[in-house]
């Protein structure tokens, strides 16, 4: 499975997240079935981008009672996280377009 | 339910939860269980870097997280709390009201203390300000004022202050010039004659104009005024070209050089002998006056150096005092009169004397408040009985202690917060009433109000009253084992034996503070009594005054004053309702008072013994009959006593006993203000009973009474004997000013026994407080114990039931119950009592006559206690032999 570059995990946590709120392995998982398994969240890459995207405003987290009956955090978008979300999706459009103009061209 | 009360280890459960979800994804696709678990931990991978990475974070989150459901609960609660206070309107009004009451009164008291106490002076240099008096600890006189000398003195040696200024009150008649045709009447100003330096040592400064110089002081330079802004506004409609502009005082042109800044009207509390807030200012320079060390009316202000200390100018003026008893020993030096000169803060003679009153008050309200709480804390037990099943439930369903706490307090807080909004109506109110009782010589107390110091402090009470009525029953509800509460329902025993003990006390507490306030009350009411019984030496009863000052510019010489005056005494003495009228000059009581050294004929001035000294007045004839004064000796004055004519005199029987003891005065000869014993002398003529001039406290000097027939004045309070009521006269004897001189205003118009209550004013003032406060105190915690005691009565149903079955006799009932209510009064009476004994000593100072450990008033007090504690007791009792036995039985 190819990994992905830095930056592109918060986008995709951030485009997941403003689909409703899900758990921490929801997301990976969500992630995972949406590009048919052809990307793998890795735990250790998730958990600290969701502390991180919390710490800048961009989702919040609140307890909930799981499908285990258990408590978890639930992991929801906020307004800032939106707008950068909106943003973010701009710029990664602009980038793929170009690069596939790159990658596409003939001398 | 969803528990939010909790913080996990950061980020790890959420992790063991993703791995548990992994494994069943693996699971679910076919693999086996252990091999499912071993990929999912796997593909984890090495997780402790990013573990201690983001705890920090997640601690983060977490705290805002549980901050925000710890609000949640918070409102809930709230919510919560305000249902419940609804649901029981009875308890909540009965808790509003007593804790407004309790809130009220102490926020009222603190309105009052934070004007007079707190309050900055509205002066720049306000707290480098001192006064300087002359003190003659001998004569009890530790503030009289200075002499012009003594003043030039000063300035030209103080070295710790940078700044003096001296002022003395000047009554004066505005005329003339206003700003409307329609308002120029003539009108009674007080104008003080200030140091041009006044302003700059006290900091204040000019909304329009200028402020003096020294040489507006000058003898000979142009004559100038200084304006309030009250004045300015009143009669010359806040004109700004004023400025410049000539006006009249007491015949005198001046020119108005500036309009003093709203709000300073100094002196704006009184100070020494000054009473009066002034309309105006006219500047003198005193240290150039040079009218003897006799004449003491100055009162002296002087501006610390910033680099000096009120030990220092204290060590300064004993210097300078030391240079006056060399030069003036026989004035200064006999250790008889104990002389020196002393400076105290400016503040603390504004506001110094009603210092321990207040606080005192501040004291007895406080009790009032602990009472309220108490009250209330013991209605709160009390619900507590019916309210177990309640938190029984909500415990059964999980909520922890804690949580129980949190409502419980939220409730008592909710319930102190709204007493304390309504208890701040109770204060405005309290401070209206407050002012209508003071006629103005509590200072400072118009300026009390329910600011946002006020409103913070209410604040403060509400909170620290929330805790006081509300932890103790919260902590032991909350114990509450959900078992027994929810077993025993409605007809709960369980611990009412605790809870009973409880109540007690606080009943106990209640009786003893109760007590507190009640003695302090019965001290001032019987020190009052005593005061209204001491014997002022006239009769102020069914007569009127009147005070005119005559403008010197129409009514010079002073002949014509003194034939304006017999005139309207004839009128007066001719109206319907009037038996006789006559005038004197300072009238007793009154604001004004004249005393000074006296020389008595064939009395050696030895040095050493201080000179002989009075106080003295003048009088019409007629006056002394007119006031009731008795005549021991001798006559009143006469038509005969007239210019031209010998001078006659009238001493009292205390200026006999002090200088003629054992002898008559008549055929007397004394002189006054004379440097030598050559007169003119004054002959006595009579001897009348003395005047208690200073009201009941100070015995005062001896007196004497010149002729006003001889010694013409321009102020002159006339006095009426009336057979009606005298304050109906005022329109009479308004009239028959204004036919004898339409442009005369009359400066005042009052019985003579609101004269004299003006004197009492401050202590009616406390005797009212301290009374309500005592009567509020013994009220609520009658409430207390007749609560008590009723609970009492219904939790015992079914004992009281059966005792009555079996044949046991409602008297005897009765008695039990009533006793259980006077053990805990008597209680409570002992503990009161002997804290009241303990502090009565700081009520002294207030006292008249009367002792602080005064037995009448501990046994009145010990009696009335008793008293309502009996009225109290006996209703419960009464209801308690009212139990019908059958319906007990049968509920058994």
């Amino acid at each position: 499975m190819p990994t992905f570059p830095q930056g592109t995990l918060d986008l995709m946590v951030l485009r997941t997240l403003s689909l409703g709120p899900r758990h921490g392995y929801g997301i990976a998982r969500w992630i995972e079935q949406t590009t048919d398994d052809a990307l793998a969240v890795e735990e250790g890459a998730l958990y600290p981008a969701l502390h991180r995207l919390q710490r800048r405003g961009w989702i919040k987290a609140r307890w909930a009672r799981s499908e285990l009956k258990k408590d978890i955090k639930l992991y929801e978008l906020t307004a800032a996280g939106r707008a950068e979300l909106r943003r973010r999706t701009a710029d990664w459009t602009a980038l793929a377009a170009a690069m596939g103009k790159v990658l596409k061209a003939r001398p | 339910m969803a528990r939010r009360d909790r913080v996990p280890p950061a980020g790890d459960e959420e992790i063991d939860f993703h791995v548990e979800m992994q494994t069943k994804r693996y699971i679910a696709e076919g693999m086996s269980p252990v091999a499912a678990r071993a990929k999912a931990l796997r593909r984890l991978g090495d997780l402790d870097p990013a573990r201690l990475a983001s705890r920090a974070i997640a601690l983060e989150m977490e705290t805002a997280m549980l901050r925000s459901a710890r609000w949640s609960s918070l409102m809930q609660d709230t919510r919560f709390a305000a249902r419940v206070l609804r649901g029981s309107p009875l308890f909540t009004l009965t808790a509003l009201i007593t804790l407004a009451i309790g809130i009220g009164a102490a926020a009222a008291i603190f309105a009052v203390v934070n004007a007079v106490m707190l309050r900055d002076l509205p002066y720049p240099h306000a707290s480098r300000t001192m006064m300087i008096w002359n003190s003659y600890q001998q004569e009890g006189l530790e503030h009289a004022a200075v002499a012009p000398e003594e003043f030039a003195d000063l300035t030209a040696r103080v070295q710790a202050f940078d700044r003096l200024a001296a002022l003395r009150p000047q009554v004066t008649t505005l005329t003339g010039a206003c700003s409307t045709g329609a308002d120029c009447e003539p009108e009674r100003l007080n104008a003080y004659v200030v140091s041009p330096g006044l302003f700059d040592l006290l900091g204040v400064g000019p909304a329009l104009g200028r402020t003096f110089t020294e040489a507006d002081g000058v003898s000979g330079a142009p004559r100038v005024v200084m304006l309030t802004d009250g004045l300015w506004r009143r009669r010359f409609g806040g004109d700004p070209a004023i400025i410049g502009r000539a006006i009249t005082l007491g015949g005198v042109t001046r020119e108005v050089i500036g309009v003093m800044s709203a709000g300073i009207r100094f002196p704006d509390e009184p100070i020494g002998y000054l009473k009066q807030r002034p309309d105006a200012w006219i500047p003198v320079n005193w240290e150039a006056v040079r009218d003897g060390r006799g004449n003491q009316y100055l009162e002296v202000l002087a501006r610390l150096r910033p680099d000096a200390g009120p030990s220092a100018a204290q060590a300064n003026l004993d210097a300078i005092a030391e240079d006056f008893r060399t030069r003036f020993p026989d004035r200064y030096a006999p250790p008889t009169v104990q002389w020196r000169l002393a400076t105290l803060p400016l503040r603390d003679e504004m506001f110094g004397d009603v210092r321990p009153a207040l606080l005192l008050l501040f004291g007895a309200v406080g009790c009032v408040l602990l009472i309220a709480c108490a009250n209330v804390a013991n209605l709160t037990v009390a619900r507590g009985t019916t309210r177990r099943r309640e938190l029984a439930v909500r415990a059964a369903l999980g909520a922890g202690r804690g949580r129980l706490v949190q409502q419980l307090m939220i409730e008592t807080v909710l319930l102190t917060a709204a007493g304390a909004l309504l208890g701040l109506g109770v204060a405005e109110l309290a401070l209206r009433s407050a002012v209508a009782l003071n006629p103005g010589n509590v200072p400072g107390l118009d300026q009390a109000r329910v600011d946002v110091f006020v409103i913070l402090f209410a604040a403060g009470l509400a909170l620290l009253s929330g805790v006081l009525v509300g932890l103790p029953p919260a902590l032991g509800q909350s114990h509450a084992d959900p078992q027994p509460g929810l077993a025993d329902g409605a007809r709960g025993v369980g611990t009412s034996v605790a809870r009973q003990r409880v109540r007690g006390s606080l009943v106990v507490a209640e009786v003893a503070l109760a007590v507190i306030v009640l003695v302090g009350a019965g001290l001032l009411v019987r020190s009052f009594v005593a005061m209204a019984r001491v014997d002022t030496g006239f009769d102020a009863s069914s007569t009127m005054t009147a005070h005119l000052t005559l403008p010197r510019a129409s009514y010079t010489p002073g002949a014509r004053a003194v034939a304006f005056h017999q005139a309207l005494i004839e009128r007066l003495s001719a109206l319907p309702g009037v038996a006789r009228a006559s005038g004197v000059y300072p009238l007793p009581m009154s604001d004004d008072s004249w005393s000074g050294t006296i020389v008595i004929e064939g009395r050696d001035q030895t040095p050493g013994l201080p000179p002989a000294h009075a106080e003295y007045a003048v009088a019409y004839p007629g006056y002394f009959g007119t006031m009731g004064i008795r005549l021991v000796e001798g006559r009143e004055f006469g038509p005969e006593d007239a210019a031209g004519s010998q001078l006659a005199g009238i001493v009292d029987t205390e200026f006999v006993r002090t200088y003629w003891p054992g002898e008559s005065g008549l055929g007397k000869r004394i002189s006054t203000f004379g440097n030598a014993s050559t007169g003119p002398w004054t002959t006595i003529v009579g001897v009348v009973e003395h005047v208690r001039n200073r009201g009941a406290r100070a015995a005062g000097e001896p007196q004497f009474y010149f002729s006003a027939l001889q010694k013409p004045e321009y102020g002159m309070t006339f006095v009426v004997r009336a057979n009606v009521d005298p304050a109906s006269l005022a329109p009479a004897i308004r009239t028959a000013v204004r036919e004898l001189d339409p442009a005369l205003p009359i400066a005042s118009l009052v019985p003579m026994d609101a004269v004299v209550a003006r004197f009492t004013a401050r202590e009616r003032f406390n005797v009212v407080l301290f009374t309500v406060f005592g009567l509020v105190a013994l009220a609520l915690a009658g409430v207390g114990l007749y609560g008590v005691l009723a609970s009492l009565v219904s939790q015992r149903t079914r004992e009281i039931g059966i005792r009555l079955a079996l044949g046991g006799r409602p008297a005897h009932l009765v008695r039990r119950v009533m006793s259980e209510g006077l053990v805990l009064a008597a209680i409570g009476l002992t503990l009161g009592i002997a804290a009241a004994a303990a502090l009565s000593r700081f009520i002294a100072t207030l006292l008249f006559a009367i002792e602080p450990l005064d037995p009448l008033t501990y046994a009145a007090i010990a009696v009335l206690v008793l008293a309502v504690s009996l009225a109290a007791s006996y209703w419960p009792a009464r209801r308690a032999t009212l139990v019908d036995p059958v319906t007990v039985l049968r509920g058994l």
